[in-house]
């Protein structure tokens, strides 16, 4: 067990007024069987009230409405949480097992499946760091060439990436290989960005592992938000109208 | 039908050139889509009514009624506890292979746990009388004004036929559906959401408004705030609105959600209707159960939940997906009808009698390599209605789609939509492939 102190800020600003701007942040780390969230305060900049649900995956979903004039949005989440990975979490669904939207496999990614698959053999932890082995000795990790539209496939054909492209196509693999697998936001290492890693499914409770780094998940990752692919797991997602031309995101994040 | 006068045929015929004039004028038009041009085509109307009897109405309402509460609680069972998965009744992939299946939607508990409020179920009658269903259409089936606007007409130019046979009222379309919608309104005004004058349906949008007296409404006029979705006023004002028939395809529904490329959307929708603050008509993710794969197992659907033997038949269908079926669809192709499972409106559907032998050959490795894309059916040998062509009656080819309503019980509408198709070589009848219309008389005696 440890316990984490964590932050995250963004601060959006556009170049022109903006108004009727709907959100929806997946942003409040979510209370689960290898995490408990003691604190956690919420602040969003303009003044704007807000209502929280939990979507289908399980995440808490802010939603907002702004409706008059405005030129930036910035949100601020701080607080404290107790991380346990000696407990399992067991929220299965079976939607993990296939496909999604960012996983779809080409010919490329098959074929390189194909050509590893006599070799991936064991429990579904031997197959999965297996396949994680594979991975890591294919890609090399580099920042600037892909961004959050990019899709197992076409990180793999760059055979370069971000930790994004990283679990996105473990991903691929382990459901190519009939296990079930889910994409995990969240905070690891202070690197002031956001972190992404997977968790397969044993048969019995999920298991994470962090394909960036090819390592075991540690008390040191605070998931934030969980589903398919990146696009289930948007830290913030909005609507807007207004002239603005350009809108500019600044993200830090610290994890003590 | 013998029970019927014959002149009061003669006297709709007579004036079926009136008739069409009066279609013209009215508007009755749907819009149609070819090679990315955009085109306005009249739905041309036959004045020889179909008649279907008051004891063939009975048995049909109570197998639709079997069939919509079967596919509503398959839909309730599908986004919780998946039983009918987990009993092994349905195969996983064919769950969470459709594309209709949304995994967003998972959790979410409608009120009075209804699905499918409007089902538009498409059947054929054989030449042996027997009535099969042919498609379950769940997600936002069209149509329904046109049965209305023909009764409308057909009552202006032979009112003698009403005066004397005992044909059942259809004007009541307005108030079952209106009623409907109070059913799962979650406190608010009533709202039919239309993507805008170039939808095929548009015509069918205004006049459903009009006679239900909800607001007709385009995305732009709505949005959510404190996950409570509101109607944007002329004077600056905003009015709740508590259920929502929307006339717009799931993955536009809710940008946020969704499709984020999506602009007829509203975004935070799926939150305000999370949250148990507005009905939304016909619910997000239904398309799971009107996948032409699951069709399939709509049967089985009857007997697991409700226990009882369907009253109304399936075609008779295969699934390649099975091995014992794709051996008969392979021996039996030149036959069979089959069904690209991810189309719709007529598209994608191959008699396999039309094909040469070349492209019976190709078509048979497309099976192959794809299985779970097609299902194949028989061809039911249906029961052909006669249409006025230039003067003259010929047979054509016909089906029927009977609305089905459900909001705290489930009612089938005494009336329905008959399309036949004008070409006389075809069984698809489909507005978006030249077919036409006719009234539907069902008799109460």
């Amino acid at each position: 067990m440890k316990r984490v102190n964590f932050s995250y800020i963004t601060k959006l600003t556009f170049d022109d007024y903006v108004h009727d701007h709907s959100f929806a942040l997946r942003i409040i780390p979510p209370e689960t069987d290898t995490q408990h969230v003691i604190s956690c305060s919420l602040h969003i900049s303009p003044h704007v009230s807000t209502q929280q649900t939990t979507d289908a995956f399980g995440n808490n979903v802010t939603a907002g409405y702004l409706k008059g004039d405005h030129r930036f949005l910035d949100f601020e989440i701080k607080g404290a949480a107790d991380i346990d990975h000696s407990k399992h979490r067991t929220d299965y669904m079976p939607c993990y097992l296939y496909q999604s939207q960012y996983t779809k496999p080409d010919e490329a990614l098959t074929n390189f499946y194909e050509s590893v698959k006599s070799r991936c053999t064991g429990t579904v932890q031997d197959r999965t760091e297996f396949l994680c082995d594979a991975l890591s000795d294919t890609m090399e990790y580099e920042k600037g060439l892909t961004d959050t539209s990019t899709t197992s496939a076409q990180a793999f054909a760059l055979k370069k990436g971000v930790c994004q492209d990283f679990s996105h196509i473990l991903i691929s693999l382990l459901r190519m290989d009939g296990i079930a697998a889910r994409y995990i936001a969240g905070l690891a290492f202070c690197d002031g960005e956001t972190h992404s890693w997977v968790e397969y499914w044993t048969g019995d409770h999920w298991e994470g592992i962090d394909p960036a780094n090819n390592c075991p998940v540690s008390d040191d990752y605070l998931v934030i938000s969980q589903g398919r692919d990146f696009r289930d797991c948007s830290i913030d997602r909005g609507v807007m109208f207004g002239r603005y031309t350009r809108q500019l995101q600044l993200v830090r994040t610290v994890l003590t | 039908m013998k029970e019927l006068k014959q002149s009061h045929f003669t006297e709709a015929v007579g004036n079926a050139n009136e008739i069409n004039e009066l279609l013209r004028r009215y508007g009755v038009k749907f819009g149609i889509y070819k090679n990315g041009v955009f085109n306005e085509q009249f739905f041309p109307f036959d004045p020889i009514p179909r008649v279907i009897s008051a004891e063939d109405f009975k048995s049909m309402e109570k197998g639709l009624v079997q069939r919509v509460d079967a596919l509503n609680e398959f839909l309730f069972d599908i986004y919780h506890d998946k039983k009918i998965v987990r009993d092994g009744i349905i195969p996983e992939d064919f769950i969470y292979i459709s594309k209709g299946y949304l995994a967003e939607c998972e959790g979410i508990t409608p009120k009075n746990k209804v699905y499918s409020h409007i089902s538009g179920i498409d059947l054929v009658q054989a030449k042996d009388g027997e009535w099969y269903i042919l498609e379950d259409n769940l997600r936002i089936p069209s149509g329904a004004s046109y049965p209305l606007i023909a009764r409308e007409l057909t009552r202006i130019a032979a009112p003698q036929a009403f005066e004397e046979n005992p044909i059942i009222d259809n004007r009541g379309y307005a108030k079952l559906l209106k009623e409907t919608m109070e059913d799962v309104n979650c406190g608010g005004a009533r709202a039919i959401l239309t993507p805008g004058r170039y939808n095929a349906a548009y015509f069918e949008h205004s006049y459903l408004a009009e006679h239900t007296g909800s607001v007709l409404v385009q995305n732009d006029e709505l949005f959510v705030e404190d996950n409570i979705l509101y109607h944007r006023t002329y004077s600056g004002g905003k009015t709740r609105i508590g259920v929502l028939y929307r006339r717009i395809a799931d993955e536009y529904l809710d940008p946020l959600t969704f499709l984020p490329e999506s602009l007829i959307g509203i975004p935070n929708l799926m939150e305000a209707y999370r949250s148990g603050n507005v009905g939304i008509i016909n619910a997000p993710g239904n398309g799971v159960a009107d996948d032409k794969g699951i069709y399939y197992f709509v049967p089985k659907m009857i007997k697991y939940y409700l226990g009882e033997e369907p009253i109304l038949k399936n075609a008779p269908t295969y699934l390649p997906f099975y091995e014992d079926d794709m051996k008969y669809v392979m021996e039996h192709l030149d036959t069979l009808v089959i069904k690209d499972v991810a189309e719709a409106g007529g598209y994608g559907v191959v008699f396999g009698s039309d094909l040469t032998k070349e492209k019976l050959e190709e078509f048979r490795a497309t099976i192959i390599a794809e299985p779970r894309r097609f299902i194949a059916q028989e061809v039911i040998d249906f029961l052909d209605l006669p249409i006025l062509e230039n003067g003259e009656t010929v047979m054509r080819k016909a089906d029927l789609r009977a609305f089905v309503l459900s909001g705290k019980t489930t009612k089938v509408w005494a009336s329905g939509l008959t399309r036949f198709s004008r070409n006389p070589d075809s069984f698809v009848v489909n507005s978006s492939q030249g077919g036409g219309f006719k009234d539907t008389w069902v008799l109460s005696r």
